[in-house]
């Protein structure tokens, strides 16, 4: 073996460091390791099988265009973390995958996409779910392509119901009566209020369907306070006692899907993704699982599906390469299979692909996709805005009806959420 | 022997040279990251956007008004100071046990590192499941213990929830107290012992008199260390309960993680994260100083 002198290292190290420093200084990679790509950071699917379908179109789209591409996936939950990192070194991936009002948050560093879009209409129409348009169309642009909108449906076993003598409810009255008789036989019923992703999604719908709002519509005054929503509240506290067990207060967004999928659970609300996983692991109990409408309350049916899709910093240096990606993707032929592949999970922002085969493939997906006209973004009757993207993300809802369970009355837990509220709104700027 | 040659062999010079890479690396990535959040802790910045300076508002609003992190503060005294004197004793005990003649005495040592060394991710992982509310084998054991009758919420009722954190927090930092505090017992010149045992001590006497005060100066080490580490502690929350339930486990990390990068509210989110950083200088001071009057 060669010994090397202390010189010898000394004069490696410099030369070393000096490269390194270079490189730092001019933010360029050395010539030789320099190759064009096109990268995108998405979450990590509840359908696994989508992903490799992406994965599957990336290669294909290298193969036409001679331009590499690669998608990385990280959990849900660490999305907003990942954008947090890229927007504030204005380094790292091409495309970003963005939901709700993360697009409205970073609205400064995305590129306009409305050429790709206004090419995609000519295509597929105009007629568009309105709460994708308020997710990602920002201040007359659209800043954010959406991908994906799961219907969050009723999600229910049916041989439990069947046993109570229930059928599917259709109002969150209808569940509360039934989730009491399934409590009793062993077979609760589950809705998340802890720190997830899945728990405001279900506050809001509920609010909604009560008529219940959390700020005017000028999205400023607070409107929390209110006898609606401790009628929500009350709901909620009732449901938790009689309906439901006291699991629902440390569940992740897997959390009720686990609960469902081992038979505890009879009811959940949920998208698509315990039935399809169901049927990829081709447990028995896909048979047993069925969706139902979104269920409605005294003021409608509304719901509060998570709208995802792709947007392109600002500080790319392959704007035109990740437009040209997305085009790909959207391209009739490729977004069939990739929708495909999501098993009833990935529906576009375009009413047109209603008529996708995936809904009719199976009796218990056909409901899905009628599920859009009752989305509304969260914030609603308010435009989204940083402040509901704060409230979502500080969990303000699902704690304060936490706090009501846990023996807090429901107007101190409201005064508790318009205290929170407030430091949100007065600390934003719009 | 060429100019450089010359140069390097000149003590003075060499010293400093080799020192610089690590002076370097602390200022990349220790004393710039730190300057950047102390000034985004005063402003109102949002993730990707430049805030307006707005002094200390962010501190004096986080004192004043802003419950969840009032509750952060106080979980994290009795999540830090729960664990860091559970951590102590028990650590004291094991080095004690583990220092003793024991069969096959590598292998134990070896093994009661084990927490310390799995990442801290993937062992909270395991203790995740093992708190699930539906599939956990403590609750599994403790009802066919006939100890309990229902299942317990570990991670869905408050206090149920910090014991467990504290818990996980006790596990992984115990092997670095036991096998810190047995370097430093086996420092100890056994003559001390020898001396105390002829002047009549007993093993608690020479435990007393011998063992604690030689060990003090670890101890404030170790301690120090730990105390700093447990404070600052981010994985096992965020793991197992990312903050809840309803705020119960937010410590200052998680809940920075939670408000300036989550919600995107960075000058906020870096005010939570240095908020404790004078009382922990003044800790590491005042222990470092103790530390090396008793050496």
């Amino acid at each position: 073996m060669n010994r090397v002198t202390r010189r010898q290292f000394m004069a490696h190290t410099a030369a070393g460091a000096t490269g390194l420093t270079g490189i730092l200084l001019t933010r360029t990679a050395p010539a030789f390791a320099q190759k064009r790509e096109v990268t995108m950071l998405g979450w990590s699917h509840f359908v696994p099988e989508s992903d490799k379908k992406l994965a599957e179109l990336l290669a294909r789209f290298t193969k036409e265009t001679g331009v590499a591409a690669r998608s990385d996936h990280v959990p849900n939950v660490q999305l907003a973390a990942k954008q947090a990192a890229e927007v504030q070194t204005k380094a790292g991936h091409d495309l970003m995958l963005f939901y709700n009002e993360q697009g409205w948050r970073h609205r400064d560093n995305l590129v306009d996409v409305d050429d790709v879009v206004g090419e995609l209409n000519k295509k597929y129409g105009t007629d568009i779910y309105p709460f994708c348009k308020d997710a990602f169309f920002i201040k007359g642009h659209w800043k954010v392509l959406e991908s994906i909108w799961p219907a969050v449906a009723g999600t229910y076993l049916q041989s439990k119901f069947r046993q109570v003598g229930e059928g599917p409810p259709d109002t969150w009255a209808d569940l509360l009566r039934a989730g009491k008789k399934l409590k009793k036989i062993g077979h609760p019923v589950g809705i998340q209020i802890s720190h997830c992703i899945d728990a405001p999604t279900t506050f809001w719908s509920i609010a909604w369907c009560y008529g219940a709002k959390v700020t005017e519509a000028d999205g400023k005054t607070i409107a929390i306070n209110s006898s609606k929503m401790a009628e929500v509240i009350e709901y909620y506290k009732e449901l938790y006692a009689d309906a439901m067990e006291p699991d629902v207060l440390s569940w992740d967004d897997s959390g009720n899907n686990r609960c469902l999928n081992s038979g505890h659970c009879s009811w959940i609300h949920n998208p698509v993704s315990p039935y399809a996983a169901a049927m990829a692991k081709k447990l028995p109990i896909a048979d047993d699982i069925n969706h139902h409408s979104s269920p409605a309350g005294p003021a409608g049916r509304f719901v509060a599906p998570n709208a995802r899709g792709y947007g392109i910093w600002k500080f790319s240096k392959n704007i035109d390469a990740a437009k040209d990606l997305l085009r790909f993707l959207f391209r009739e032929d490729n977004l069939t299979e990739w929708i495909q592949a999501g098993a009833g999970f990935n529906h576009p922002m375009w009413r047109y692909w209603e008529k996708h085969p995936v809904w009719n493939s199976d009796p218990k997906l056909r409901l899905l996709p009628g599920e859009g006209v009752y989305g509304r973004m969260r914030g609603w009757p308010a435009p989204p805005s940083d402040i509901f993207g704060a409230i979502d993300d500080l969990y303000i809802l699902p704690d304060m009806v936490a706090k009501a369970i846990g023996g807090m009355s429901t107007k101190d837990a409201m005064a508790w959420a318009a205290d929170q509220i407030k430091r949100i709104v007065d600390s934003t700027r719009s | 022997m060429g100019r450089i040659g010359q140069v390097l062999q000149r003590e003075g010079i060499l010293g400093h040279l080799l020192v610089l890479p690590a002076l370097l690396l602390l200022a990349g990535l220790v004393a710039y990251p730190f300057a950047i959040a102390l000034w985004l802790s005063l402003t109102d910045s949002i993730v990707g956007r430049a805030g307006h300076f707005i002094w200390l508002t962010n501190f004096v609003s986080l004192f004043t008004s802003d419950e969840i992190f009032r509750q952060a503060l106080r979980n994290s005294f009795v999540f830090t100071g729960t664990a860091v004197a559970v951590k102590t004793a028990l650590g004291l005990c094991l080095a004690l046990l583990l220092a003793q003649n024991l069969r096959m005495k590598r292998l134990i040592r070896g093994a009661v590192l084990l927490p310390w060394v799995i990442p801290t991710a993937l062992s909270t992982l395991g203790w995740w499941w093992m708190f699930d509310s539906l599939y956990s084998v403590i609750n599994w054991s403790l009802i066919h213990m006939g100890l309990i009758h229902e299942r317990l919420q570990w991670l869905g009722t408050p206090h149920l929830a910090m014991s467990a954190v504290i818990t996980v927090n006790i596990w992984r930092g115990l092997p670095f107290y036991a096998i810190t505090i047995l370097a430093g017992l086996m420092a100890i010149n056994p003559e001390l012992y020898e001396a105390a045992e002829s002047d009549g001590a007993g093993a608690w006497g020479r435990f007393w008199h011998v063992t604690l005060p030689l060990l003090r100066p670890v101890l404030a080490v170790v301690i120090l260390f730990s105390t700093i580490l447990t404070f600052a502690d981010f994985n096992i929350v965020y793991v197992l309960t990312r903050g809840g339930p309803i705020n119960s486990t937010h410590l200052f990390a998680t809940l920075a993680y939670q408000v300036g990068l989550q919600a995107g509210r960075i000058g906020e989110g870096s005010a939570i994260a240095l908020v404790m950083f004078p009382a922990l200088a003044a800790i590491v001071y005042f222990q470092l100083h103790y530390a090396r009057k008793e050496v």
